[in-house]
């Protein structure tokens, strides 16, 4: 596993290790996530998140799928 | 007036429409779609815009990118002419310009490796115009990210299990995306997992709400905008417009349903209210003089105030952007395009206007339903307050609406003690269907304002190829529209209209929107006009069909925005002047400067 794809691997699990957390333990807890009109370090995590998953499995996946890119070779006759 | 009539028309109309104005017409004879053509998401794959995708994936993604709050605020608010001249609007608004208008914005980028319009109009307005258009659209998609940062900011303060519903619905289509570009799953399994993941995911969200500050919701959203719109398209745009679709239409079949269910009741509400109606409507700013004044004539301001569902100028920049980098086949452009944008139109008869005439009269719909007024009342609606849709201002107008329509049509069938719940249920899902696109529209614009900067600044590439790959490269590209976005979505200032009340800062220049953004309609759709017609060499009626709708809606946008600035602009305080007026004033010397040029285009292609 190359560098990249280690921190797109962590990144991936903390952000889902942060939702998961926020949405089943902090909200059934306290009946929600976060206080109206504030920004407190709950509604911080599941942002944080939101945002991290973004980039988590791309960084770990890498860019262009194998099987996108064998098809569009095969179409197109030239090699990626 | 039955509503079942209406419905079977406006069916009729386009089945018959996609079949023989789209298929026949526009597919066969003028563009003449060719489905063995390699498309630029095959010639220019790149794994990131360029990806061909699924033609379902793809009608998915086009028709959640151009269906924003557009085609439900617009028809809601035009109700105050009454509702069959915004459904006339809509309906020939929608066939015969914003359906043309988008399909061919999409095959005339296809036909140039996948540039947008304005490019495309180098070749036929020559390159001023095309720098100048550029110009001219990545302002107003900067503007546009303003809007949409401040308003999906204020809608998840308001409703809080709103952005949890966001929140969690990013991971789900992730995963729709990996599951059939990673683990190879057929779409239509890995569809089936995930809406009934999301559907899950949207019913916990109900019971889990998200409270931030606005201004932490500003800056969250900036981020993903500018993270989401920098990803490969696979990744997570295709994914996420495909599901968001399901929700759309979920959205529309059930407004189809409705008046099935109650075939014999009719419209409470007037065909025709009037042609003039107050300013307010035409977009002159709330709490100015002109607000009040009788100037919202049905022509030439109705472009202004129906926008998405007829027709909208940012369809040719979705269409020439994001969607044709991903057109896999030149025969897919009918469904996506055309087809998309009929069912937008859909969107605003069937699930707007057609629920509004409805149930217009709230006691007269109440008493042909059997519904008691008690019952209206336990559903939160006073009749002596509330006496008609019209009421209520443009986006509740749509979900009381659309939730009472609902609700009469199904308590028919569950009993009218259920209509409370029905009403409170429906509405909400209304409610959710509206703010469901916001997050894709502060991405996808973010993606088009990033892929007009690069082709506004491709002199540079042989003059300076490292200070021209700095500046196009998608992170420092996607940064710059959406700091600009965030700047003015983030400050609040003192509405000099109404001292004492506090506007985010776009609010100054947002009156001018829906003017420019009607005008970038006019001139995309004489772009690809001239290009049908000098590139393409289609002449006589065919090509007639095209034109004569362009230059009627040339001439209808550009004697708004003129009347626009006659009768609003000189009334605003000096802030809003400086603001929209500038904007406005702009707005109309370009649209001559073009309109110059598309008249010199065509007279050399006639000599030609």
């Amino acid at each position: 596993m190359r560098a990249k794809e280690g921190i797109g691997l962590v990144i991936t699990t903390v952000a889902i290790l942060l939702m998961l957390y926020e949405l089943f333990y902090v909200n059934l807890t306290r009946g929600g996530i976060g206080a109206r009109g504030q920004v407190t370090t709950d509604a911080v995590l599941i942002c944080a998140g939101f945002l991290l998953i973004l980039i988590g499995p791309w960084l770990w996946l890498g860019e262009v799928p194998v099987a996108i890119r064998k098809f569009v070779e095969a179409r197109t006759g030239r090699k990626l | 007036m039955y509503p079942i009539l209406i419905l079977l028309v406006v069916l009729l109309i386009y089945g018959v429409a996609y079949v023989f104005h789209g298929k026949k017409l526009l597919e066969r004879r003028v563009v003449k779609a060719d489905g063995s053509r390699l498309t630029p998401a095959w010639e220019k794959f790149d794994g990131v815009d360029y990806v061909p995708a699924n033609k379902y994936v793809l009608y998915g993604h086009h028709f959640a990118s151009i269906a924003g709050a557009g085609p439900i605020v617009g028809p809601a608010t035009a109700l105050a002419w009454g509702w069959l001249l915004p459904l006339v609007w809509v309906l020939f608004g929608n066939i015969f310009i914003g359906a043309v208008h988008d399909y061919t914005s999409i095959m005339a980028s296809v036909r140039y490796g996948g540039v947008s319009v304005m490019t495309v109009s180098e070749n036929v307005m020559g390159r001023r115009a095309r720098y100048i258009f550029l110009a001219y659209v990545w302002f107003a998609l900067v503007l546009v990210l303003a809007a949409f940062l401040s308003v999906a900011s204020s809608t998840y303060v308001a409703v809080p299990t709103a952005a949890t519903v966001a929140i969690v619905y990013m991971p789900l289509a992730l995963l729709f995306g990996l599951l059939v570009y990673k683990v190879g799953l057929s779409v239509r399994k890995a569809t089936l997992i995930s809406l009934v993941l999301v559907v899950l995911a949207i019913v916990y969200s109900f019971y889990a709400p998200t409270h931030l500050a606005y201004e932490g919701w500003v800056v969250v959203l900036a981020l993903y905008s500018f993270i989401a719109a920098a990803l490969p398209v696979w990744y997570l745009l295709q994914p996420r417009d495909y599901l968001n679709a399901y929700l759309l239409w979920a959205f529309v079949v059930l407004a189809v349903i409705a008046p099935l269910l109650t075939p014999v009741l009719r419209f409470t509400g007037p065909a025709y209210v009037s042609f003039i109606v107050k300013g307010g409507v035409v977009g002159a700013p709330a709490g100015s003089a002109p607000a009040g004044w009788d100037i919202g004539w049905f022509w030439p301001m109705v472009p202004l105030v129906i926008a998405c569902g007829a027709l909208s100028g940012f369809h040719s920049v979705v269409g020439s952007g994001t969607t044709s980098k991903q057109l896999s086949n030149e025969l897919d452009a009918l469904l996506v395009g055309y087809g998309g944008m009929l069912t937008e139109g859909a969107v605003s008869s069937l699930a707007v206007i057609l629920p509004a005439a409805l149930v217009w009269d709230f006691t007269s719909i109440a008493q042909s339903a059997g519904i008691p007024l008690d019952l209206l009342l336990k559903a939160g609606i006073d009749v002596k307050k509330t006496p008609n849709i019209l009421a209520f201002a443009g986006a509740p107008r749509f979900y009381t609406a659309y939730g009472f329509a609902q609700a009469v049509a199904w308590s028919r069938l569950l009993g009218v003690e259920a209509f409370p719940t029905l009403y409170t249920g429906f509405s909400t899902f209304a409610a959710w269907a509206l703010t469901a696109f916001v997050l894709t529209t502060l991405d996808t614009s973010n993606r088009l304002a990033r892929f007009a900067w690069a082709e506004l600044f491709d002199w540079l590439k042989p003059r300076s190829p490292t200070v021209h790959r700095l500046l196009t490269n998608r992170w420092v590209a996607s940064a710059l529209a959406v700091i600009l976005g965030a700047i003015m979505a983030y400050p609040k200032i003192e509405d000099p209209l109404r001292p004492g009340v506090f506007i985010y800062a776009y609010s100054i220049v947002w009156p001018a929107f829906s003017g420019t953004n009607q005008l970038l309609a006019a001139l995309a759709l004489l772009t690809t006009t001239l290009w049908v017609y000098a590139i393409l060499r289609v002449r006589g009626a065919v090509s007639a069909l095209m034109l004569v709708p362009a230059l009627f809606l040339w001439v209808t946008v550009t004697v708004a925005l003129i009347l626009w600035l006659i009768y609003v602009v000189p009334y605003l305080p000096l802030l809003y002047i400086v603001g929209a007026g500038t904007i406005v004033a702009i707005s109309v010397v370009l649209d001559f400067l073009l309109i110059a040029l598309f008249t010199r285009g065509l007279l050399q292609a006639r000599r030609l």
